[in-house]
């Protein structure tokens, strides 16, 4: 594996962040090296979050991701930000709910703020859903290593909570939605 | 050996400093070096640290120098408004020959600018921003990894020279995380402390290599500081010859060891036709660059200087000779350029990629730029 970029966008309170350095953390545990970036302008307060991940099997150049091979969208606001910036080669994986009509087939949409709904009663589990559709669909990670990551990232309280996210996640690819 | 993990360019500053051994912080929060303040309150007060926010920035700098003429190891950290308040108190500390670290995570200027937005604009600033003639040591790291080991290296500097360290880095690499192994020994340079009959002490006694040895308050020293020219002994004179004996002094300990400061990383460039110039995160970006154009089969090389100050001259004089085209890329309108021009003597023509609207500078982009120089070379 050379380098990927993957990017988690979606709003605040989504857990993206800490998606996204859980991604990162797994990569490391994995053996790779990995970067992990975020907005801090005042679009993080603005209601909108992200999180660029790079992993590599060799040492990181430019640490920021431009060149996505993943996109992941968790919210409205995402998808028209992040969508038209987007090259024919990046996936594109789409929450259900902000899916708009106009979306490509290339894209793969799965009910991913539902999910963690279920999971959780809430959203903050948006983004280890999403790392669990990831971990599926691509092959960036391997299963253990990401629950492991999981584990040791979530305070210890919601750690059970956020590995069923997680399974929850990687159950939507392939099941009927 | 230690294990990778996922650590953010101010946390690795935090560390760094803790490693070299810091225990004094004095500052005023600022966003994008914030997180290095907040990595230190956690870790100065379980470590038989001080860590103390002040009312601005200008006090946070006086606090540092009052904790290092006491004998700790101090730093403050901050971003382009709070530098250009601490910049009295820096001249105030090459002066008086204090020892400290002062951080500067660069953003978006000037004035207020841009808080979350990197920059490289205040690479004059850290060089001249205080009055009067001075020296300066300024360090450019371009990654976590470097954030660390560079951070440790600003303390080993300013204890080995009696003087102000300057680390400057952007936006990008204060908040960026990124796997990174810490490494288990550091070399750690302490200050010459005072030795002998207090009777006899002069705190800024001439000696071989230029550094006078440093009493703490309370070690039975006594001694004046002042930011006036002063003698031997401290005091204030307008005695000519003492002043500007002073002066010579606090230039040549620092200018007559630049082959122990100055820190450069050049990369493919034995045998390039150009070079790109860059630091700090744009460094990286050229490095990838340079490698891409090499696989297209254009000979190109970097100067990454790690070391911005003292300027590496002979590093710039040598590539100069070496290639037809040096391009300068930095994230401001034109700072460092000028003294690559004055290093490279007209031996290579030179070419700017000055940039000032807060978005980085990505390897494709300085690519694109070399294929366009290395068009324009073979067709001049």
């Amino acid at each position: 594996m050379s380098r990927s970029e993957i990017r988690i966008a979606g709003a605040g309170g989504q857990g993206v962040v800490t998606a996204g350095r859980i991604l990162a953390e797994a990569a490391i545990l994995s053996g790779k090296t990995a970067t992990h970036s975020q907005v801090y302008g005042p679009q993080s307060r603005g209601g909108a979050s992200r999180s660029d991940v790079v992993i590599d099997t060799a040492e990181i150049g430019f640490p920021l991701a431009y060149n996505l091979d993943l996109l992941i969208i968790l919210s409205d606001e995402a998808y028209t930000k992040y969508r038209p910036e987007l090259d024919d080669d990046t996936r594109m994986i789409v929450d259900r709910d902000c899916a708009p009509d106009s979306t490509p087939g290339s894209a793969t949409i799965f009910p991913v703020v539902a999910t963690a709904r279920s999971v959780s009663g809430g959203v903050l589990a948006t983004g280890v859903v999403a790392l669990g559709v990831l971990q599926q669909v691509a092959d960036f990670i391997d299963a253990d290593t990401l629950r492991q990551a999981v584990g040791a990232r979530v305070p210890a309280k919601f750690k059970a909570m956020n590995l069923d996210a997680l399974e929850a996640g990687m159950g939507l690819v392939g099941a009927t939605t | 050996m230690a294990e990778a993990q996922l650590v953010q360019g101010n946390e690795a500053c935090a560390l760094g400093a803790v490693a070299a051994g810091c225990n004094f912080y004095g500052g005023y929060p600022i966003t994008p070096s914030s997180g290095i303040a907040e990595q230190m309150v956690r870790f100065l007060p379980g470590a038989d640290g001080v860590f103390v926010q002040m009312e601005d920035e200008i006090a946070s700098l006086a606090a540092v120098i009052g904790a290092s003429l006491a004998g700790s190891k101090a730093m403050t950290a901050t971003s382009g408004p709070g530098f250009s308040l601490m910049q009295e108190h820096i001249g105030y500390a090459v002066m008086a020959e204090v020892p400290c670290v002062i951080v500067n995570v660069m953003r978006g200027g000037p004035s207020t600018g841009m808080p979350t937005s990197p920059s490289q604009g205040d690479m004059m600033q850290a060089r001249w921003g205080t009055h009067g003639d001075h020296s300066a040591i300024v360090l450019a790291p371009s990654s976590v990894g470097e954030v660390y080991e560079l951070t440790v290296r600003a303390f080993n500097l300013a204890e080995r020279f009696r003087t102000p360290v300057i680390v400057v880095y952007d936006e990008i690499v204060g908040h960026t995380r990124e796997s990174v192994v810490l490494p288990d020994a550091l070399e750690i340079t302490d200050r010459v402390r005072a030795e002998g009959d207090p009777e006899e002490f002069r705190p800024k006694a001439i000696t071989p290599n230029g550094v006078p040895p440093q009493a703490a308050f309370g070690d039975g020293y006594r001694f004046h500081v002042t930011g006036l020219a002063h003698d031997e002994r401290g005091f204030p004179t307008e005695d000519s010859q003492v002043a500007g004996a002073l002066l010579t002094r606090l230039h040549s300990k620092v200018d007559d060891h630049e082959d122990e400061i100055v820190d450069v990383e050049t990369f493919m460039i034995d045998d390039a036709d150009l070079a790109i110039f860059a630091y700090g995160i744009v460094g990286r970006s050229a490095r990838e660059a340079v490698m891409e154009a090499r696989a297209s089969g254009i000979k190109a090389g970097l100067i990454r200087p790690r070391t911005v100050w003292p300027f590496p001259a002979e590093h710039i004089a040598r590539a100069a000779e070496q290639v037809d085209t040096i391009i300068v890329a930095e994230m401001n309108l034109g700072q460092m350029i000028g003294e690559v021009e004055r290093a490279a003597q007209g031996q290579a023509e030179i070419v700017g990629h000055l940039r000032a609207d807060g978005e980085p500078m990505t390897p494709a982009h300085l690519l694109a730029l070399i294929t366009n120089v290395e068009a324009d070379r073979k067709q001049p």
